[in-house]
């Protein structure tokens, strides 16, 4: 009788939340044609672009550098304890950079970026929003989808290609740092390992993600920020949300990779 | 010409039921009424920024509503809104704020020089020096500064209507009195159209042709400011005894700081 009376709620509530992530999607799927037809019709500044690539590239790379030479070191340094009389430490060539290069680059970075420009672009946009400058922006005949979200969201994809494409290459140097200091693995033996079990293109792979998680972020968060409600608190509640939403697409995201395209 | 045709709208409950009027080419019109009774919701719907879910306004016989991306832009070309905060956009300075009034691509069909022009007279229209203020930003701004900046980004583009929505808010009665004569100015010099929200019934008397009462989401009054001070309507008249109430109070406060300046002793 209990699960009798417990169902009908649970699935309003899996329904509750189906409705709200079709509702989200649908509105994402509008914010992101309507910026393809800006894009296409030559109505986004290349001005506001450009500051937006600098914004989300430049002023990220600080801590996407620490990150990555952080996640390098420390997947050296647990591969080298793991295969230290066991396997052939040249293998720690290949675990490191696979680890690096497939996994760990495009989605720390995708973290870092979640953090420092995601959660930035909603809260601006947000204030932006409570505080009735979309509004304005409006009554003085301007789209806010050209002026403000295209930008953003076209900045995101050459952004994270950049951030990711360093990432990578500091993140399997700080490996190979690691793994000479810890281990004593020679530089060259690093390398061989590293080839010997490289494919071309895992590096597109990588690239590919760091395409989708640089759609998905800059998505996400102007999305939430221009349905902010509610002044100071809203902010901060969409900014949350957010935060939240652009942390599960990633990682859903990056579960989706595997079966899509490394068969 | 503005018409407001049978507006509803409600957010969970009903804001706006069913409010119908007309405000004339060249008028200044005053909304008043009690907090939540849609003055804003109201206005908004003037340049399509809130959508009715009934009913429909139109400007000079056009459809807001029915009209498509273009026409929409016209229309809200034609209009200058003043907002209650200002709404400056909070990365750009003054300068930058004043001149996005302007029609997009206006740097580069009216070149700079003009561009400058038209701020600086604008900002001169609105009683602030551009010497002081061009390149300051809205967080360096007092809340008179801002909202005289949003004044002159809302007439830098020469609009035919301007809407006000409680533009003496939050402002002392010095910048009050002041954006009230401001308001008159501009209308009085460009015949602008004039819708202003206000909580100010001193103000609304005295810079409007016509003023308006909303009370419940539906038009509880329009008349002309005589008219409104002779009404016999319960709210009306507390409207406008509120306001009598107030003109005493502050009569009796100026009598009392003359008396308290004569008993004053002089200190050596």
């Amino acid at each position: 009788m209990v699960m009798m009376k417990r169902a009908p709620g649970l699935v309003r509530a899996i329904g509750g939340v189906g409705a709200t992530v079709a509702r989200h999607a649908g509105g994402m799927g509008i914010l992101a044609w309507r910026t393809l037809a800006a894009l296409v019709q030559g109505q986004v500044s290349l001005r506001d672009f450009t500051g937006q690539l600098f914004a989300m590239g430049a002023q990220s790379l600080p801590l996407v550098l620490v990150t990555s030479v952080l996640s390098g070191i420390v997947t050296s340094q647990q591969g080298g304890y793991q295969f230290t009389g066991s396997i052939p430490l040249y293998v720690l060539g290949s675990v490191v950079t696979s680890s690096v290069v497939l996994e760990l680059g495009p989605v720390l970075t995708a973290v870092v970026v979640i953090g420092r420009v995601g959660a930035r672009i909603t809260a601006e946009l947000g204030t932006m929003q409570v505080s009735e400058q979309i509004d304005a922006l409006y009554s003085l005949g301007r789209d806010p989808v050209k002026v403000l979200a295209a930008p953003r969201i076209l900045a995101g994809m050459p952004a994270m290609i950049l951030l990711v494409g360093i990432s990578n290459l500091v993140g399997v140097l700080a490996g190979m740092l690691a793994a000479r200091l810890t281990v004593g693995l020679g530089h060259a033996t690093f390398l061989y390992g590293a080839r010997l079990f490289w494919h071309s293109y895992d590096f597109f792979y990588s690239e590919m993600k760091a395409w989708a998680f640089g759609l998905l972020i800059p998505l996400i968060s102007v999305h939430m920020g221009l349905l902010t409600r509610g002044g100071a608190e809203g902010v901060g509640r969409s900014t949350t949300s957010s935060v939240v939403f652009m942390i599960i697409a990633v990682l859903v995201c990056d579960a989706l990779f595997p079966p899509l395209f490394l068969n | 010409m503005i018409e407001y045709r049978d507006v509803y709208k409600a957010f969970d409950v009903p804001v706006l039921s069913g409010v119908s009027f007309t405000v004339e080419s060249g008028e200044t019109l005053a909304i008043l009424g009690p907090s939540g009774t849609g003055k804003s919701v109201l206005l908004k719907t003037t340049i399509g920024l809130i959508v009715p879910d009934a009913g429909g306004v139109f400007i000079d016989g056009q459809s807001v509503f029915a009209a498509d991306a273009d026409q929409l832009q016209t229309i809200r070309r034609k209009a200058g809104y003043v907002f209650q905060n200002a709404a400056l956009f909070d990365s750009m300075n003054v300068f930058e704020n004043v001149a996005y009034g302007l029609p997009e691509g206006a740097l580069k069909k009216l070149g700079r020089r003009e561009v400058t022009r038209r701020v600086v007279r604008s900002l001169e229209e609105v009683n602030l020096d551009p010497s002081v203020v061009l390149t300051k930003l809205p967080a360096e701004l007092s809340g008179g500064m801002r909202k005289r900046v949003g004044l002159a980004r809302a007439i830098v583009g020469e609009p035919q209507i301007l809407l006000y929505d409680e533009p003496v808010t939050g402002l002392d009665p010095v910048n009050a009195v002041a954006v009230d004569r401001l308001i008159t100015d501009i209308a009085e010099r460009t015949h602008v159209t004039s819708i202003v929200v206000t909580h100010d019934v001193e103000g609304a008397l005295s810079i409007s042709d016509r003023v308006s009462l909303l009370e419940g989401g539906k038009l509880r009054f329009l008349g002309t400011p005589d008219e409104f001070r002779r009404s016999a309507d319960p709210l009306v008249r507390a409207f406008a005894d509120r306001q009598a109430a107030v003109e005493a109070a502050l009569a009796g406060s100026a009598r009392s700081s003359r008396m308290a300046d004569a008993k004053t002793p002089v200190l050596p």
